[in-house]
């Protein structure tokens, strides 16, 4: 069900204000509405508050520097130029973890980490993001590798995928991962609900060109499911129909809607700190 | 050789030991000397003069010769003598002690039961120890093993006593003969005290009193071939599922070095264990490590035991029992974490089955803002880490993650600190960013409880290195490191693990502290990784690592890998091992015998666990029979908090003693301990004679030691020993045969050289 929702919280003057922060490094990476509303500047002309930017190899070599790095999962599939896993990428990464940060005690590596769903170093970030799914075709290595990530106690957040088409896709993925778990609903009385913020209902989060009617197909409605170990324990997070992403990327964006920006990263906030503890 | 000297000198050499020696010639030594001196010239002046076909060497030999014959001439016309005391006939009075413990029903080597020596030389008109004895003194027999008193014969004598108690037996035979006068104390045993209390406290009195105490020890000074179990050293209480790592300590003589024996452990219904133990050399202890599973809950009687091998003198040493309760409840740990850590998850789920440890996490997500899990209502930590003792003391460990120390208020700090040392709970610092000094806890009254030793922090940048874990030599042994492991495995276990990462160099620890797990540095040198101290009356652990979960995580670890869990289950179940309730009972001892007294005791402390000495103590005691008796207990005055009461039991089997402790009507707590009535083989470990203890007594009291071989002398060494009513006697000496062949030698030297020189 898609509920509006019209409130102002400090939380909602936070993200807005944070806005103007993520607006310039949106410059930074060139995006095209940024540029349409800023000169472009390059990293060195402003003083970056974050910490340096490792590289992927240093990161993995280096991995426990940080307590958290947020992760996104590459994997195969459709998808223009990277493929469909780089949607929003990198600059959706970076801005969310400036915003989290602020938002939550989270002493994180402030920079996009990227990790194949194949490659035995991702078991050393126990959180991954996997975005655009309606789109993967996962190869046999990446199945057994995103299958012991998740038995070993990994956890995983699904976003922004739309449809029976892609969640047909995307089952006939994880069908091939975990051939018996079932997909269930996780409902409003869950801990991830309440883990940091208390989130009361489940909104539909539009994509930045999308926001006027939010679903991207006909009868699609936001839905938040997950999976299961054999203990009960909620190793998989689906948002399905919504894309959190976007709302991320295009925070500080005028014409992004605030309350979608703020519920993601409400939703964000609490999918961390349910993974890091539970 | 004695025989040699007392012919030679006539007296023994305790009689030299004991007199003093005097000239008893009516002139002074000077005149004498003079006299000698004379004479001695006057016989070498006429070597002098004499002329001959002598030379002046043989002149000087023969002088020499004739002045030295001289000199023992003039030695014995001195009449040489020893100054003695000796006692006065039937005026002083001798205790003999005889032990009556059940030891005393040992038989030596040669077959002869140790008791036998009372009959042999103490019956009446049979033996001529006790005519010579009677003779000289007027005697009174004691009788001692765990009490101590007079007996008029041997008929008392029943040698079935538990314990023998040598510091008590000789309070109560100088308290009772502390009236008359007292020529010394005769200690009859073995050696193989029991008592509790130092023979120090027993013999100072007697050195002040002038009393010399005279031991006969009886038995073998080995016992071969045996085999003794000689320690167990169980908790009290252990947590249901633990495994517990025993250390047996097992003493042999007579076998051979290097074989094999079984150690089976069983309680009333099941063997828990059994392991073979290699013996070492004859006399040397060997401690084994043996793990035993507690699953099922409830208080049990655990028994050890050696099964007798052929041959073995005593088999009654070779079994010991120990209590222990299995707690079935779960025990509350309080897991305080400065930010959102992987760590918190991890060691979540490892634990997440273990029904008996309630891991409450106290989470900050944000500035004053905690994450609650685990928390028993919702008033559980609601405005965070607690402010009051009685609200932290309520947790039995605590875990302190990545949190700097200037997140707490200065009280917070001394009261993380008193809640081990006062508290007497387990606490655990895990390594992080903001933990040990790079968290600012140098300086803090935590810092003194942390078992490794704070270096200067790391700078802006930092510090990050990755390393291999590997357990020390104690580690090895230790049942927190053990990882459900075979031991035969526990190496390839720990080399299997993939390597952690650390952002808190540390690399020493106090003086005291333990290391369990140690690392290598990839860019060199070692980490301290795992080790502990006991601070005040709880364990204080430091694990310097910041990613444990990587033995979960890592692709080098299998799913089927429980390394991670098993380290986890073993860490938190150590850290609330032994941590004390506000009241504690403790039985003095857990075995004894029907009729014999034990202590019971009891700490009380209210919630802020602060001795209390205005309670009222009830032991409500059920014997097997299920007869109920209230006891109260009374505040001991020497220590406070300290209750105590004497017990009895009666019957046979297990007594059930329940100590309830109240303050104004208001229950401060109860603890349960348990106590086994049953005839006991106390007395038949290290039942061996025990000579370097019985010779101290006598040494440090001016008496003799003595076997069944010389103990024929005992008489007259009482008599010249000085004590009690006595006269000054003078021995002779001039009429030692060893003067007279002296003589002999000294002529016949000087006629022989004489010969040789043919100056005949």
């Amino acid at each position: 069900m898609i509920l509006p929702m019209r409130r102002s919280t400090p939380l909602h003057n936070f993200v807005a204000s944070v806005a103007v922060l993520a607006a310039a490094t949106a410059c930074a990476f060139g995006s095209e509405l940024a540029a349409q509303q800023a000169p472009v500047m390059d990293r060195s002309m402003f003083s970056d508050p974050r910490g340096p930017y490792l590289g992927e190899a240093e990161v993995k070599r280096t991995a426990g520097r940080f307590p958290f790095y947020w992760t996104r999962a590459m994997y195969s599939g459709g998808g223009f130029r990277r493929g469909s896993w780089a949607v929003d990428f990198p600059k959706s990464d970076q801005q969310f973890l400036i915003v989290i940060k602020r938002l939550v005690r989270l002493n994180a590596y402030d920079w996009e980490n990227p990790v194949g769903l194949w490659d035995p170093d991702l078991r050393k970030f126990p959180l991954i993001y996997m975005l655009e799914v309606g789109g993967m075709y996962l190869t046999d290595e990446e199945v057994v590798g995103l299958r012991g990530y998740m038995e070993a106690g990994g956890f995983v957040i699904v976003d922004d995928f739309w449809g029976g088409r892609q969640w047909d896709n995307f089952l006939w993925n994880m069908r091939r991962v975990f051939p018996d778990r079932t997909i269930v609903d996780i409902d409003l009385d869950h801990p991830v609900y309440s883990a940091y913020y208390n989130i009361d209902e489940v909104i539909q989060v539009p994509a930045i060109g999308n926001t006027y009617r939010t679903a991207e197909c006909a009868g699609c409605y936001p839905q938040v499911k997950g999976m299961y170990d054999d203990d009960g324990r909620l190793m998989m997070m689906i948002n399905f129909n919504t894309d959190l992403g976007d709302a991320w990327e295009w925070a500080e964006q005028p014409s992004y809607p605030l309350e979608y920006s703020t519920y993601a990263y409400q939703l964000g906030a609490n999918m961390i700190v349910y993974a890091m503890s539970h | 050789m004695q025989g040699i000297f007392e012919f030679l000198f006539k007296y023994r050499p305790l009689v030299f030991e004991q007199g003093e020696f005097a000239f008893a010639a009516p002139l002074s030594v000077r005149t004498w000397l003079i006299v000698v001196g004379l004479i001695a010239a006057g016989a070498v002046a006429t070597y002098t003069i004499a002329r001959g076909k002598s030379s002046v060497v043989d002149r000087g030999v023969m002088a020499a010769l004739r002045v030295g014959l001289l000199a023992v001439l003039v030695f014995c016309l001195m009449q040489p003598a020893l100054t003695l005391s000796t006692v006065v006939p039937q005026q002083n009075f001798v205790g003999i002690l005889m032990d009556d413990s059940r030891s005393m029903q040992l038989a030596d080597e040669d077959g002869t039961v140790r008791s036998s020596f009372f009959a042999e030389q103490f019956t009446r008109g049979e033996s001529p120890l006790i005519q010579a004895l009677s003779e000289r003194f007027v005697l009174r027999f004691f009788r001692f093993s765990d009490v101590a008193r007079r007996v008029d014969g041997l008929e008392e004598m029943t040698f079935d006593g538990t314990h023998t108690n040598i510091a008590n037996a000789l309070d109560v035979a100088r308290g009772e003969l502390s009236g008359v006068p007292l020529s010394g104390l005769v200690v009859v045993t073995d050696g193989a005290d029991t008592g509790e209390r130092p023979l120090t406290e027993a013999i100072v009195p007697l050195q002040a009193a002038g009393v010399p105490v005279f031991t006969v020890g009886l038995g073998d000074e080995t016992l071969e071939p045996d085999i003794e179990l000689g320690r167990v050293e169980l908790p009290r209480t252990a947590l249901q599922g633990s495994t517990l790592m025993v250390d047996v300590v097992v003493t042999q003589s007579g076998f051979s070095r290097g074989s094999t024996v079984p150690v089976i452990v069983e309680d009333d219904t099941r063997i828990l264990a059994e392991e073979s133990v290699e013996l070492g050399p004859a006399g040397e202890p060997v401690v084994t490590r043996i793990g035993i599973e507690l699953q099922e809950p409830g208080a049990r009687r655990v028994r050890f035991r050696i099964p007798g091998q052929p041959g073995e003198r005593v088999e009654r040493n070779n079994a010991r029992n120990a209590w222990i309760d299995v707690v079935g409840e779960s025990e509350k740990i309080l897991y305080f974490e400065g930010e959102p850590r992987w760590e918190v998850k991890f060691m979540r789920r490892a634990v997440a089955d273990d029904e008996n440890l309630q891991l409450v996490l106290l989470q900050r997500t944000a500035e004053s803002k905690f994450l609650r899990l685990e928390v028993s209502d919702s008033t559980e930590l609601e405005f965070g880490f607690p402010t009051t003792r009685q609200e932290l003391y309520r947790y039995r460990a605590l875990v302190i993650g990545s949190v700097e120390a200037s997140f707490f208020t200065f009280d917070q700090l001394q009261m993380i600190a008193d809640f081990v040392s006062e508290r007497g709970g387990g606490l655990l610092f895990l390594g992080g960013l903001s933990s040990f000094a790079e968290g600012g806890w140098a300086g803090t009254p935590v810092e003194e409880v942390m078992p490794v030793i704070l270096g200067p922090p790391a700078g802006e940048e930092g510090y990050f290195s990755e390393i291999d874990v590997t357990p020390t030599p104690a580690g090895f042994a230790h049942p927190a490191v053990q990882l459900d492991a075979e031991p035969a495995d526990l190496r390839t276990r720990w080399e299997a693990l993939p390597p952690l990462t650390v952002v808190n160099p540390i690399n020493a620890v106090r003086p005291g502290a333990t290391v369990l797990l140690t690392g290598s540095r990839s860019e060199g040198g070692e980490q301290i990784v795992l080790s502990y101290q006991r601070y005040g009356r709880g364990t204080s652990i430091a694990l310097t690592a910041q990613d444990t979960w990587l033995w979960q995580m890592h692709s080098d670890v299998t799913l089927e890998d429980q390394s991670h869990e098993s380290f986890w289950k073993q860490m938190l179940r150590w850290l609330v091992d032994g941590v004390p309730n506000p009241v504690l009972a403790v039985a003095g001892e857990e075995e004894v015998e029907p009729g014999e007294s034990v202590e019971l005791t009891a700490s009380v402390r209210d919630s802020t666990f602060l001795d209390v000495n205005d309670a009222t103590v009830t032991a409500t005691v059920t014997s097997p029979s299920g007869l109920v008796e209230e006891v109260p207990l009374e505040w001991t005055v020497e220590e406070d908090g300290q209750y105590a009461a004497p017990f009895r039991p009666l019957e046979l089997g297990d007594y059930e003693i329940q100590i309830n402790a109240q303050r104004q009507e208001a229950s401060l707590g109860t603890d349960v301990t348990y106590l086994h009535s049953a005839p006991s083989d106390r007395e038949f470990f290290g039942a061996a004679r025990r000579t370097q203890l019985l010779r101290r007594i006598a040494d440090d009291t001016g008496g003799q030691f003595y076997t069944r071989d010389n103990v024929a002398t005992l008489p007259e060494d009482i008599t010249i020993s000085g004590a009690g009513v006595t006269l000054v006697d003078e021995l002779d000496l001039w009429d030692m045969p060893a003067l007279f062949l002296l003589m002999l030698l000294l002529m016949g030297a000087e006629w022989g050289y004489r010969r040789i020189r043919g100056l005949v």
